[in-house]
């Protein structure tokens, strides 16, 4: 009984007339790290919320080291040795780290505050887990990986021994997950008892001791991670089948003829500061190039003044040879150039109307929709039948509305625009966020079926494995800089750096490759 | 399709008659409360709407005019461009329409053509302003065009007691009177209802036909938001213009029917209130042009009635008042209430 940390029975909870747990048990033992592994809206997180005192659930019962516990509030929770770090921050961004730390821990301390005792105890800390932290900093000038160092700090501070972490690598960059995975096995040599939330399989394998795998609310199963446990076992526990990970891009580059070329671009963010700065790079026809890098670095700005979204400050843009700098967002969509954008709920769709209509969102001035000046509504439902059996989107029909769709049906309906009718470019921006794992890998099938016709891709992700899988060259963008283009197959340890800023050299004769 | 596009406005259509049944009780319960036999108001009130031709035309006199701006508004409102100016729009685009009447002599079926070009006209420039506002400095709309109703209201006071002031009259605030060959033709003997009733139902037409065409289609798109509209590769701002522009033309239009078919003149309080009641029927007709045209009926013989009931018996016109404060906060609580009835419906139905 000793070594078991948690344990969670039989627990339920219910969100409007769905069960996003039923009836689970999960079981956390001491001094290990514990994967809790699913698909988006498998129960993961809710199942976390419940033993942080997040959500009261409708059934089931929580024993601590053996003993049933009753957690109603977060605090509650801390005070049994409970600790969370949420996917976003609770970080105030004007205060230093120490103030921060302090903020989130003020109550059991003395009346008056002592920023040096803090201070000192902050540091000691740090040390002790091998974080580096400079806790005279202030939020802003840390990085989003430092930040999460801090919130993780700051959880440890309240004295601690379950830790739990939603999706803590979903903002890293690869060497910072290092660094994160480091900092987690000293903390259970040291005792304490991890919960990590993720849907990657690679990190469960790298770091975790054992995994419960959750399926639409319930448990399918637990493991204990050794060397005979393989992705693919992890996969079809997950989905419930199994599924080709090894997606190969197949396609040969057929001719030699460029199709987007883009001439030391410089364009500015909403700020009016410097997003892009002076980037150069050619896509030919039926070519992948990936885009890596760490969100923020100017890829949006990137892939809204390559559709005409954002003015250009300098340099030019050229689609199939013909200069487009300057045209507007129509221009382009008529010279054929898709844009699959980052916000697919605030930008690409229209929530709150049905398919149909956001399947023709570009194209209804065209004769296809319309005659006249009238739309021709029986066209646009058959149109809308149509794209929905070939892109596969599971919904009740045409008229369904776009925000009664999950994640990866919503961003079938804007591929199935955006790849209607062969475009001669087609921009990618992080298509495959918030998606599930099969989904994944039919917009990937998608993107590479759509090269293999001759489309120029740009594949803009902050997912590494997914700009590995799919380019034919891998170019990596940081602080608006093109800072090298590696050929495809690259490994994550070639890439990486580049992500942090380190200029790779001789990047103009790989650049041909 | 036909069929679906059928039932879909059945069932805003039923939407609307749910609230207006709604409430009817809830007034009687008022109106009980203070004393009154429900029925007997209700049964004045319905006499005093419908008892004889020259009250159904007193109802269509009120009707056209809160018909073709509320048509307008709903224009403005499914771009979710809040315009609640409808009144001082109508109050320029009468001024404009008046002008030609007054200064420019034409021949009178030419007249007849010019005059409401220049009603809607004034009407789309006095909405343009309020969305080029929006579009350069991002100001919001509700400020503006309400702001802009009280520029337009000072503006005809200073034309009726100025420069439009009616020379060798008694200084009301008012004009000259129109050319009676240049005013709307009444329907009938002593009915003041005029073939202003052709142009609303033309314009009922219309619109239908417009929320059918790919231009209102590119209103609805704008609805979604200006960043999907650009994405679309339409240019956000240059629509927010133009769909203004378009609303507040209809507005300017009924400015043209009141000068020229109501009071044959321009006077001070052609407004009238018009402006709040365009909004309140649009909402409850559900911005569709059929629910706005059952909303204006309804509103409309609301007045008359009221104002019949008023004359010929003790219960006040108040009533009135409170049955259409009661549409108004059963507008507001109708999304809420409908969100709980799904939200049992829709229990075990989930579609992934």
């Amino acid at each position: 009984m000793e070594s078991i940390a948690v344990e969670m029975r039989d627990i339920t909870k219910i969100f409007g007339h769905k069960a996003a747990n039923d009836h689970v048990n999960f079981t956390l033992r001491r001094g290990t790290i514990h994967g809790l592994l699913g698909e988006n809206g498998a129960g993961k997180t809710t199942l976390m919320n419940i033993l942080y005192g997040l959500y009261k659930p409708e059934g089931g019962d929580i024993f601590l080291k053996g003993e049933r516990v009753d957690i109603q509030s977060p605090e509650k929770a801390i005070s049994l040795g409970i600790g969370m770090v949420h996917q976003h921050f609770m970080l105030a961004n004007p205060l230093t780290v120490t103030e921060n730390i302090m903020a989130g821990n003020f109550r059991k301390r003395q009346i008056l505050l002592r920023k040096d005792q803090f201070r000192r105890e902050v540091l000691e800390l740090a040390e002790r887990y091998k974080m580096k932290v400079d806790p005279d900093s202030y939020i802003w000038q840390n990085s989003v990986g430092e930040q999460q160092r801090i919130e993780i700090l700051s959880v440890l501070f309240q004295d601690i021994d379950i830790l739990i972490l939603d999706e803590p690598t979903a903002v890293l960059t690869p060497s910072e997950t290092d660094e994160l995975f480091i900092t987690l096995r000293e903390l259970v040599d040291d005792g304490k008892s991890i919960v990590m939330i993720t849907h990657k399989l690679d990190e469960i394998l790298q770091v975790a001791d054992e995994v419960t795998v959750l399926r639409d609310g319930k448990n399918v199963g637990c493991r204990k991670i050794d060397e005979t446990v393989t992705k693919r076992d992890l996969s079809s526990m997950m989905i419930g089948y199994d599924i080709d990970l090894d997606l190969q891009s197949t396609h040969e580059c057929t001719g030699d003829c460029i199709a987007l070329s883009v001439k030391d671009l410089t364009v500015k963010n909403d700020k009016g500061l410097i997003a892009l700065d002076h980037i150069s790079f050619d896509i030919k026809e039926g070519e992948i190039l990936g885009l890596a890098g760490v969100d923020g670095n100017g890829q949006k700005e990137l892939c809204e003044a390559l559709t005409g979204l954002r003015p250009v400050e300098a340099g030019q843009i050229y689609v199939k040879g013909d200069d487009f700098t300057g045209k507007n967002s129509k221009d382009f969509i008529n010279a054929g150039v898709s844009f699959v954008p980052e916000d697919r709920r605030d930008v690409g769709l229209a929530l709150d109307w049905n398919i149909a209509n956001n399947l023709i969102i570009k194209e209804y001035g065209t004769d296809a929709f319309s005659s006249r000046g009238l739309l021709l509504r029986n066209k646009i439902k058959s149109h809308a039948k149509e794209m929905i059996e070939r892109f596969d989107i599971r919904a009740i029909g045409e008229d369904a509305l776009v925000k009664d769709l999950s994640g990866g049906n919503q961003q079938k309906v804007i591929l199935a625009r955006e790849l209607n009718g062969l475009p001669s470019v087609l921009i990618a921006n992080q298509p495959t966020r918030g998606v599930d794992i099969n989904a994944t890998m039919n917009i990937r099938r998608e993107i590479i079926e759509s090269s293999n016709n001759g489309t120029a891709v740009l594949l803009v992700s902050a997912d590494l494995e997914e700009i590995i899988q799919v380019s034919d060259r891998i170019a990596v963008i940081y602080d608006g800089k093109i800072m090298g283009i590696l050929p495809g197959r690259s490994s994550v340890a070639e890439i990486g750096p580049l992500m942090l800023g380190e200029r790779m050299q001789r990047h103009d004769e790989t650049a041909s490759a | 399709m036909m069929k679906r596009r059928l039932r879909s406005s059945i069932s805003t259509t039923w939407q609307t008659a749910v609230i207006v049944v709604a409430a009817l009780l809830l007034g009687a319960l008022f109106i009980a409360f203070a004393g009154e036999s429900p029925l007997e108001c209700y049964g004045v009130m319905l006499e005093g709407a419908l008892g004889s031709m020259s009250r159904i035309s007193e109802i269509m006199i009120k009707m056209v005019p809160l018909m073709i701006m509320a048509l307008g508004v709903s224009i403005a409102f499914r771009a979710k461009l809040w315009n609640i100016g409808a009144e001082g729009q109508m109050i320029v685009g009468a001024i404009t329409s008046a002008v030609v009447g007054l200064y420019i002599p034409l021949p009178p079926w030419l007249h007849m053509i010019i005059a409401p070009i220049f009603g809607m006209i004034g009407g789309a420039l006095w909405a343009m302003i309020a969305g080029w506002l929006r579009v350069r400095f991002n100001a919001n709309e509700v400020i503006t065009t309400m702001m802009l109703n009280y520029v337009a209201l000072y503006l005809l006071a200073y034309m009726v007691y100025g420069p439009m002031q009616e020379p060798g009259g008694y200084n009301y605030p008012q004009s000259s009177s129109m050319a009676e060959s240049i005013q709307l033709t009444p329907l009938g003997a002593g009915l003041r209802v005029n073939t202003s009733v052709f142009v609303a139902i033309g314009v009922l037409i219309l619109i239908i036909l417009f929320w059918r065409s790919r231009f209102g289609f590119t209103v609805d798109l704008l609805g979604h938001g200006t960043k999907i509209t650009n994405y679309a590769g339409l240019n956000a701002n240059r629509t927010i213009i133009w769909t203004m522009m378009l609303s507040g033309a209809l507005s300017g239009l009924v400015g043209w029917i009141e000068v020229y078919g109501v009071h044959f003149r321009l006077l001070e309080g052609i407004g009238a209130g018009f402006g709040d009641l365009a909004v309140v029927i649009t909402l409850l007709g559900k911005m569709s042009p059929i629910g706005i045209l059952f909303a204006s009926f309804f509103i409309s013989a609301l007045l008359v009635g009221g104002a019949t009931m008023q004359r010929m018996t003790a219960i006040p016109y108040s009533i009135v008042d409170i049955i259409q404060g009661l549409v108004i906060v059963l507008l507001i609580t109708q999304p809420m209430i409908q969100q709980k009835l799904q939200a049992r419906k829709a229990r075990g139905i989930y579609v992934e």
